[in-house]
């Protein structure tokens, strides 16, 4: 046990006793999923791999892939993506 | 929307780069905060997205310091279309030329319209509004509007009122004619003709020769004094014209004159009323209630007003206003105002004198409005019929008057 993860743990204690949302406190990506046609990708760290297929996403110290079809980026900005096309899956990769 | 719009207006352009060196690309644009959109693989190992025109110059920066090369390939937007204008000037000024000749065409007036005239012609109306200023071609701000409709009241005989519209390039010119009275001269051939059928009681003639006698009976139409001697029978004294000394000879042409007199006849009336022994109906009481709604297709939705009619017995009268129809678009919605008048059911029941004075009453009061003015009555009378059903009572009246039945009929 690190000292980062027991700072990590102290802040997802405090911020469950004072109810406050984990994307502010910890840090954390905010994935908006509009059925299987948009994903919302607040508070990412850039894109990792891009093609019509699949999307790569680093987020904090995971990164986020959707798979699908016909995949673009409608946009991006510093803080969010929205990726746009019919989407097959959602996961999680450290 | 408004982002699109707002792109449009500061121009955007559409660029590829290889696939490759994307995720570099991306990340470093967007950190320096170049707002990218629309990021989509073409397939052919290209990539293709959309930038803002104001950005282009430091995603060169990016594309130097990644390696990568981005291509231009769609230019959108006002600022290039401004630039494409500016290489077809031609086409710029004509476009700006059509909106101006519209613009300075729809203020001048191009129609005129008179409506409203019956005796006046539209010429001359047209005529003294060209003289006041209102021609085809004035420009519409020109126009003195209270001037003209007072300059053509004045000008134009036989008007009693002038109302001019303007409405886009038309201008309406509403008249009313002055009511005149029927021409009278002595000289024109009038007959007096029976207005009525009658028994001729009294007759005076002031011109014309007449073609009936006190005694007669006349048919309504029947002509009683004529304007023009009729070919002298074999006593030719008879029907000498009053009024008229020297007179129609075989050769002389006829004369015509205007028949005048008076001439009185007993005029009889008849008229039927049923009155029912028992009278059912309802009376408005004046209370009403109003219910405001919408009517899409064949369903009502209320809008104010009571969800139920607070009265038993009710009247409903229906107001809708619905969008004019267009071509063939028929918008099924109406806006509904309906308005409800309470009544109050009553029953009358009359015995048989009271029913039969009623009936009377009925009668004579719709011979009443038949009567002209000069009318007297000389007698009235009444009798029972049989009752077409049972439980009604059904009366004629009949009303004997004593009244001028001359009538001016001009001839033709």
């Amino acid at each position: 046990m690190t000292w980062k993860d027991l700072k990590n743990r102290f802040k997802r204690r405090f911020s469950d006793y004072l109810e406050l949302p984990g994307d502010i406190m910890l840090d954390l990506p905010k994935i908006i999923l509009v059925g299987n046609l948009q994903v919302f990708i607040e508070n990412h760290r850039g894109i990792q791999e891009y093609n019509p297929k699949l999307v790569r996403v680093v987020v904090n110290d995971k990164v986020v892939e959707v798979t699908g079809e016909g995949l673009t980026l409608r946009n991006i900005l510093t803080d969010e993506i929205c990726v746009e096309g019919r989407i097959n899956s959602l996961s999680f990769y450290n | 929307m408004l982002f699109g719009m707002l792109s449009r207006l500061g121009g955007y352009v559409t660029v590829t780069l290889p696939e490759e060196c994307l995720e570099k690309f991306i990340n470093l644009a967007v950190s320096r905060g170049i707002f990218l959109w629309d990021i989509t693989g073409i397939g052919t190992g290209r990539v293709v997205m959309k930038v803002r025109l104001s950005s282009v110059q430091a995603l060169r920066h990016v594309a130097r310091m990644t390696g990568c090369r981005f291509k231009i390939i769609e230019r959108h937007g006002l600022p290039f279309f401004v630039s494409r204008l500016r290489r077809r000037r031609a086409m710029a000024a004509g476009a700006l030329l059509f909106v101006a000749a519209l613009y300075v065409l729809s203020s001048f007036v191009w129609f005129i319209e008179v409506s409203g005239n019956k005796r006046v012609t539209d010429q001359v109306v047209e005529q003294v509004a060209h003289r006041a200023g209102l021609k085809l071609g004035v420009s519409r701000w020109s126009l003195n509007i209270p001037a003209l409709e007072e300059t053509i009241l004045n000008q134009v005989p036989g008007l009693s009122w002038v109302g001019v519209y303007v409405e886009g390039t038309r201008v309406y010119i509403k008249v009313v004619e002055k009511k005149l009275p029927p021409p009278d001269e002595t000289e024109y051939p009038v007959d007096l003709v029976a207005a009525r059928d009658g028994l001729i009681t009294e007759m005076l003639v002031f011109s014309g020769y007449p073609l009936v006698e006190e005694g007669d009976t006349v048919a309504k139409g029947q002509v009683l004094l004529s304007s023009v001697a009729l070919p002298p029978p074999a006593d030719a004294e008879e029907i000498a014209p009053y009024g008229e000394e020297e007179l129609s000879e075989e050769e002389q042409p006829s004369r015509y004159v205007r028949a005048r007199g008076i001439v009185r006849a007993r005029v009889w009336y008849e008229a039927v009323a049923d009155v029912k022994l028992v009278e059912k109906g309802a009376e408005i009481t004046g209370r009403e209630t109003t219910r405001f709604g919408i009517k899409i297709g064949s369903k009502e939705i209320i809008l104010i007003g009571p969800r139920k009619i607070p009265f038993e017995h009710y009247a409903r009268h229906v107001e809708s206003k619905r969008v004019p129809e267009w071509r063939n678009i028929n918008v099924p919605v109406e806006l509904l105002t309906v308005k409800y008048h309470e009544e109050k059911p009553y029953i009358n029941r009359y015995t048989g004198d009271e029913a039969r004075r009623l009936a009377y009453r009925k009668a004579l009061d719709s011979i009443r409005g038949r009567l002209t003015g000069s009318a007297a009555i000389a007698d009235e009378r009444l009798e029972e019929l049989t009752a077409p059903e049972p439980g009604t009572v059904r009366v004629k009246a009949i009303v004997e008057t004593l009244e001028d039945i001359g009538m001016n009929k001009p001839r033709t």
